[in-house]
């Protein structure tokens, strides 16, 4: 194992490793994702995609396509439910974006779009149906470029705008809920003017549609020691989960069961239901095994609709399965941000004023919010005295975009971080120095002014991370390295810092401890590999004093009676879903210590629970857990379910209603407090080694020190931290996409293409290591870790290239190798920054 | 596709699996040890080889899966990937990218780590084949590589895991004793989007040495 | 366009077992055979549907085409060789090690363990315009997509372009080459033996083909003379990812020194143009040279003469640049 850090020895079970209850179903082939499920009588489907990058679909001709013999049924958007307003937890009504993604469309706005689909008894068939339905689309303008539709006179990616704007929410009207408004389609275009200083390679930066300030930036600039003016780029990548999202689904006496991936069991049954325009209560959903997810497939994909409705038509269960080529237009991906940097230093390298400007590639659908993330991540990790930040977030033809792991972060941190590096050059400060003097620390402030306060962090400890990392890495010693020759090899060491949101609160934990005295854990988190979905009910166990082997955990399925639990996304679950079981397992102590008090009398407290009994202090009468869930049963209200807390969502009320009378049931809500807003860091090191004659780069050593509050399971944080620090780093391998402006077409296609990194892109050895101070505002101190590595690991291999090559070598995100030639030749950064998906 | 016939004259049941139960099925799979035809992907199609050209295919062909003997009806043009998942109901054999850039189908063919998405079934006739599923024991023993990644806790999503798997167990059998760059090198051909390779390679290392030791 | 993908339309397949029955289905079925090795390269256009033969021949059963054997001094190895025997065989290892390493950097262990020397060298273009289904000159239309002023072309021809400007993507196509291989091939009128670098052809011959190889053709083995044996071998490829990825250029030289000069040289590279580029010129200005820096120097500049670069690729001038002065150090990366 890499430099794991001992795990706190104040737990028997948190911060132990051990084997997950899924393994060995994944290790021999019997765990089911989506695509291995099979039904009696089960059809195909296959999907007509738009070849065009816009086009409004003048007619359908299916006539031979439904003439042929196995072909069941074809499906349009005129059949699809129209989209649907959602509630969130706080009661507050999310209006439906009439112009969000839909699962089928009339109005193709990226090439890929799906327009159709048939069913039909097999694959090859419904394939060939495909190829004989005439579709008559007529081609509308397309733009696959933000600067190009912001030029005067430039396309638009939409017949009535090209840019969402976020408007305030209207004051609620009396006896209404609160609802938040889907954002404006705006037309935004600059003057020629405004792109003057494209011709200088730098970012224009025109009217922006948000923006943002605190402090005073001019007087920061005005005062600073360096002022250091930079652009960078950054690039649109998919997420290319593995396993694709293809679905089952069928209906059964007016349910509908879906298979398929998603990363947030609980959170995907009320979005199937919105999106079939069902009730919740018909939704049965199946997911105990998901591919991979990264943010895109948070609440499954709304693309599930089409089997789905296309088995309602033909009353038959349908198989969707997507192709890779079909994930890449579909499959969503991270926008790229055409990032600017005005940033002042003083002379210790401190930032006295931060003026960022973003624009945000987009895609044609839904906002996202990667250009308002990347500036709150920028200030609360930069910490500067004074900071603007402007954006704009553009529509373009290209596939619809979503949170991918460090959502705005990653981005933000690899426009900043290489501007961080030149200035610690200019300055002659040490590279970790300049970030231990901007770190943030406690309760860190960030973001713009609410009501005249900033908001602020609950804790950070990067400042621990970066020295401990430093420590660790020898970058004292291997900083001498910087520039060292070896025939065309050149090495360099770089360090970054990155965070991102470490979680959520207020959601529900619930378990059944039974007369088998086996403690039966309800799990609504999704199983996307991160290990969240176990490892924080491990906390249960912990608290219960119950042996891990003695608790079952139920998971995956929505017909057995899950909690409401937050989404698996933005690294939310370790934080929220421990407090969840705290709560929980608190309620289940609670219950046991009530029921030994009335059965052997005295009072509650008089009683604790350990070692699978509740029992009375310093010894004497006592019941074990089995006898304490018999006597739940026969007490029945609170006890075994048959009476349930005000507070708790009614997704768990249903489920708990439904397994009342089995045993001692616990279920709780999320009500600790919580000061402030939950985040995670990470100190990442560096070496790498360039050859000036190929351009070809190699990472020689690695570590990212996290700071993460306790940890939960030491090999599952590890793949976490690592796993997302690769995805960070195959950011500045390679990861992009390659558009053809002229027709608004993707020519990268392939994972050689889009390169995704291999198993040889990076060091056979990495490691890793965490601070381990707890968070002091949630009770068992974990928060997750999923998004901030992504950052670090991308900035981290940005900051060594240029350390090894120098300041003059790229401005954009990849750097690949012929980047790094063409610019050593020409002895300046050679390729243009501002043009996209090259 | 001129060819749109639903029914194979040559086959003793229908492929439209609406008209006939599951029952139906079982008993001729019985009766003729024949995997239905009526597979859930495929339809049979009239285009025939014809008989007397040198080297003509016949559909129905015995495979060598996991230590058994399986008939199975093949189209010319299916891969080996669907045969095993849509015929023979091995699903732990995964379809990452169908396009040979992931390694997710990886299988053994004799031995051999092939990318089962890129073999024609037709050209595997007579070959030894083995998936995820023949490396456990019948009495559910793990293969040692397979008990690495439970002691390791290997792989996050895992759907990439069959594939690195049975690509690990194929270079082990020429290289037993890997060094971790060795075996990173040989297993270098299966893609993991989760990116847990270090991880990986502490769990691939680990059954290495279960197996040196087993 | 295509729009439907992973799904093969139905063919014919047959399997012959015999070269003589592979040659007289082929001359039965003519243009609507397709002839199948490995198979990765044929996958990809069966899979997106662009190409729709009726008809597979596959080689798979053909002994004769498969393994490696003395051929007078030198080696003659079947079309069929897997990449995996090639880079494993101890006779191509001890006397002609450049083919090995360019085999194994050709491909994923899975692909070397399937596809075939013959496959390899006769691969059809990568052009991500091409291989799109876009229609193209080589596709069969009049306008080459990567040839245009918004056309992205990181990847594509620095030589000897002609309306199409995609490249050659074989790896080995380039050590055989440095090897002086000579390609053996049946033909309706009997067996032909080219030269290796008169087996790949340009889009000024015929912007269908990458090979002289017409339907009815097969490539059947691959002679490799002792001319080279233990000679000074250097192979480098240059990609973005360490695996799967195409070549961005790759150079291939066999050198033989006597007392620090060069006495023979051949030099190959790819990625550059649309058959694998021997450079005669740098070879002839060379051979008598010191091998040293300046020597390499001097081959570098003549390597890029004539080198048009198109709007992304650039790159590729200073890279073969560079990868011809390092075979003439020959320094292996």
């Amino acid at each position: 194992m890499p430099n794991v850090t001992p795990p706190s020895s104040k737990y028997k079970l948190i911060g132990k490793n051990y084997t997950t209850g899924d393994l060995y179903a994944k290790v021999t082939g019997k765990a089911k994702y989506a695509e291995d499920y099979r039904a009696d009588g089960m059809l195909f489907c296959k999907l007509a995609l738009s070849p065009m990058p816009h086009a409004r679909v003048r007619g359908i001709d299916a006539r031979a396509a439904l003439a042929m013999p196995g072909v069941k049924a074809i499906l349009t958007a005129d059949e699809l439910p129209a989209p649907a307003n959602s509630i969130n937890d706080n009661g507050t009504v999310i209006l439906a974006n009439p112009r969000g993604y839909q699962a089928l469309t009339n109005e193709p706005l990226f090439q890929g779009q799906p327009i159709l689909a048939v069913a039909a008894i097999d694959e090859l068939t419904a394939a060939e149906a495909i190829e004989k339905i005439k579709i008559d689309l007529e081609p509308l303008p397309f733009v696959v470029d933000p600067l190009a539709t912001l030029r005067p006179g430039g396309p638009n990616a939409r017949t009535d705008g090209n840019a969402w704007v976020r408007l305030p929410p209207p004051p609620p009207k009396p006896g209404e809920r609160p609802a938040l408004t889907p954002p404006e389609l705006q037309t935004v275009k600059w003057t020629s003017q405004d792109f003057e200083e494209a011709k200088q390679g730098r970012l224009p930066t025109g009217k922006p549609t948000e923006e943002w300030h605190v402090g005073d930036v001019d007087a920061g600039l005005k005062n600073a020691a360096l002022v250091l003016d930079e652009t960078f780029v950054t690039p649109n990548t998919s997420h290319q989960c593995l396993e694709t999202r293809s679905t089952m689904a069928y209906w059964q006496n007016g349910k509908v069961y879906v298979h398929t991936g998603t990363q947030s069991t609980a959170q995907t049954v009320p979005a199937i239901a919105r999106w079939l325009g069902v009730d919740v209560s018909n939704v049965v959903f199946i997911s105990e095994y998901t591919g991979g997810g990264f943010g895109s497939k948070i609440t499954g994909d709304i693309t599930l609709v089409i089997p789905a409705l296309l088995a309602k038509k033909t009353g038959a269960p349908v198989m969707m399965r997507i192709t890779r080529e079909e994930e890449n237009f579909i499959g969503r991906g991270r926008p790229s941000l055409h990032g600017r940097m005005k940033v002042g230093f003083s002379k210790e390298g401190r930032i006295t004023a931060l003026d960022m400007y973003v624009i945000c590639d987009n895609g044609p659908y839904d906002m996202v919010g990667d250009a308002f993330s990347s500036g709150r991540i920028v200030s609360v990790l930069y910490q500067p005295q004074a900071m603007r930040w402007r954006s704009v977030t553009v529509l373009t033809n290209t596939p619809p975009r979503s949170a991918q792991s460090s959502p705005g972060g990653m981005q933000g941190i690899a426009i900043m971080e290489p501007v961080l590096a030149k200035a610690a050059r200019k300055l002659g400060v040490d590279q970790v120095a300049i970030r231990r003097i901007n770190a943030p620390e406690g309760k860190a402030p960030f973001g713009p002014l609410t009501a005249g306060k900033q908001q602020y962090a609950t804790s950070a400890f990067i400042k621990e991370a970066l020295d401990r990392g430093a420590e660790q890495f020898k970058w004292n010693e291997r900083k001498v390295n910087t520039g060292k020759r070896n025939g065309s090899k050149v090495r360099g060491v770089g360090v970054s810092m990155s965070t991102y949101s470490g979680g959520t609160t207020g959601f529900d934990g619930l378990f059944i401890i039974k007369p088998d005295g086996k403690v039966y854990i309800q799990s609504g988190v999704g199983n996307l590999g991160t290990e969240s979905w176990t490892d924080v009910h491990r906390v249960v166990a912990e608290l219960l004093g119950v042996p891990w082997e003695k608790c079952e955990l139920t998971w995956g399925n929505t017909s057995k009676n899950l909690p409401w639990t937050c989404p698996s996304g933005g690294s939310q679950t370790t934080h929220a879903m421990t407090r969840a079981a705290h709560a929980v397992a608190s309620d289940g102590i609670l219950k046991l210590q009530q029921i030994a008090a009335k059965d052997l009398g005295g009072k509650p407290e008089d009683y604790v629970v350990a070692n699978e009994r509740v029992s009375r202090k310093g010894g004497g009468a006592g019941m074990s857990l089995a006898q304490a869930a018999q006597r739940a049963i026969k007490l029945g209200g609170v006890y075994d379910g048959h009476e349930l807390p005000k507070d708790i969502n009614n997704f768990t009320v249903v489920s708990a209603t439904a397994l009342s009378g089995q045993g001692l049931m616990a279920v709780a809500k999320d009500k600790y407090p919580h000061d402030g807003n939950t985040f995670s860091f990470v100190a990442t090191f560096a070496e790498i080694e360039a050859d000036v004659e190929t351009g070809q780069y190699h990472i020689l050593d690695f570590l990212a020190y996290a700071d993460v509050g306790t940890v939960l399971h030491p090999r599952a944080l590890g793949g976490q931290i690592l796993g997302r620090s690769i995805l960070g780093i195959g950011h500045t391998l390679g990861q992009k996409w390659v558009y053809d402006q002229q027709y608004g077409l993707p020519v990268s296609k392939r994972f050689h293409h889009t390169k995704p990194p291999t198993i040889l892109d990076i060091p056979d050895k990495m490691a890793w290591a965490a601070v381990e101070i707890p968070d002091p505002e949630t009770p068992i101190g974990s928060r997750g870790i999923g998004e901030p590595p992504v950052g670090g690991g991308c900035a981290a291999i940005l900051n060594a290239l240029s350390d090894a090559l120098g300041d003059e070598v790229f401005r954009r995100a990849p750097v690949t190798s012929d980047v790094i030639l063409a610019s050593l030749e020409a002895g300046r950064p050679a390729q243009d920054p501002l043009r996209s998906n090259i | 596709m001129a060819d749109h016939e639903l029914t194979d004259p040559g086959c003793s049941h229908s492929n439209n699996s609406n008209l006939i139960s599951r029952r139906d099925v079982i008993k001729s799979v019985i009766a003729t040890g024949v995997v239905s035809s009526t597979s859930y992907l495929f339809r049979v199609s009239k285009v025939w080889a014809q008989a007397s050209a040198p080297g003509a295919v016949d559909r129905l062909i015995t495979l060598n899966v996991n230590g058994q003997q399986r008939r199975v009806d093949v189209m010319k043009q299916e891969t080996l990937v669907m045969t095993l998942r849509y015929k023979l109901g091995l699903t732990g054999t995964k379809i990452g990218c169908d396009q040979a850039e992931c390694g997710a189908c990886t299988v053994l063919i004799d031995d051999v780590p092939y990318y089962s998405c890129s073999v024609f079934t037709h050209t595997v006739r007579d070959r030894k084949i083995q998936t995820i599923e023949g490396l456990a024991k019948p009495d559910g023993t793990l293969h040692p590589v397979q008990q690495g990644v439970i002691d390791e806790q290997g792989f996050q999503c895992a759907f990439c895991m069959s594939g690195f798997l049975m690509a690990t167990v194929g270079f082990l059998k020429i290289n037993p004793n890997p060094t971790r760059a060795e075996l990173a090198k040989g297993i270098s051909g299966n893609l993991c989007r989760c990116q847990d390779y270090d991880k990986i390679l502490t769990a691939m290392m680990r059954g290495a040495e279960n197996l040196r030791k087993a | 366009m295509a729009v439907i993908h992973d799904v093969i339309p139905a063919f014919e397949l047959f399997q012959p077992t015999s070269v003589d029955d592979a040659l007289a289905l082929q001359a039965r079925h003519g243009a609507k055979a397709w002839v199948l090795a490995g198979g990765l390269d044929s996958f990809d256009w069966f899979k997106d549907r662009i190409k729709r033969p009726e008809v597979v021949i596959d080689l798979s059963q053909v002994k004769e085409l498969r393994g490696v054997r003395q051929a007078g001094d030198g080696l003659e190895i079947g079309a069929m060789t897997t990449l995996t025997e090639v880079v494993r065989h101890p006779m191509i290892r001890e006397k002609y090690g450049i083919l090995p390493n360019a085999a194994e950097a050709a491909a994923s262990p899975q692909i070397r363990n399937q596809g075939t020397i013959g496959g390899n060298v006769s691969q059809d273009a990568r052009c991500w315009y091409y291989r799109g289904g876009w229609p193209c000159y080589r596709a069969g239309g009049n306008i080459c997509y990567a040839d245009t002023p918004a056309g992205l072309n990181r990847e594509h021809a620095i030589l000897d372009a002609n309306r199409c400007v995609a490249v050659n993507p074989s790896d080995t196509a380039p050590a055989l080459i440095a090897l002086d291989a000579k390609f053996v091939v049946r033909t309706p009128k009997g067996e032909r033996v080219v030269d290796a670098e008169n087996y790949f052809i340009g889009p000024g011959t015929d912007i269908t083909r990458m090979t002289i190889l017409q339907p009815g053709d097969l490539l059947t083995s691959i002679r490799i003379p002792s001319t080279w044996a233990g000679a000074q071998f250097f192979f480098e490829k240059v990609r973005d990812r360490a695996v799967w990825d195409f070549a961005l250029v790759n150079v291939a030289a066999a050198m033989v020194m006597s007392g620090g000069t060069i006495q023979r040289i051949r030099l190959a590279a790819n990625g550059v143009a649309a058959h694998p580029v021997r450079l005669t010129a740098v070879e002839a200005a060379v051979v008598g040279k010191q091998c040293n820096e300046e020597t390499a120097e001097m081959a570098g500049k003549l390597a890029i003469q004539g080198a048009q670069p198109l709007q992304y690729n650039g790159y590729k001038v200073p890279l073969l640049r560079n990868l011809v002065k390092r075979a003439i150090r020959g320094e292996a990366a």
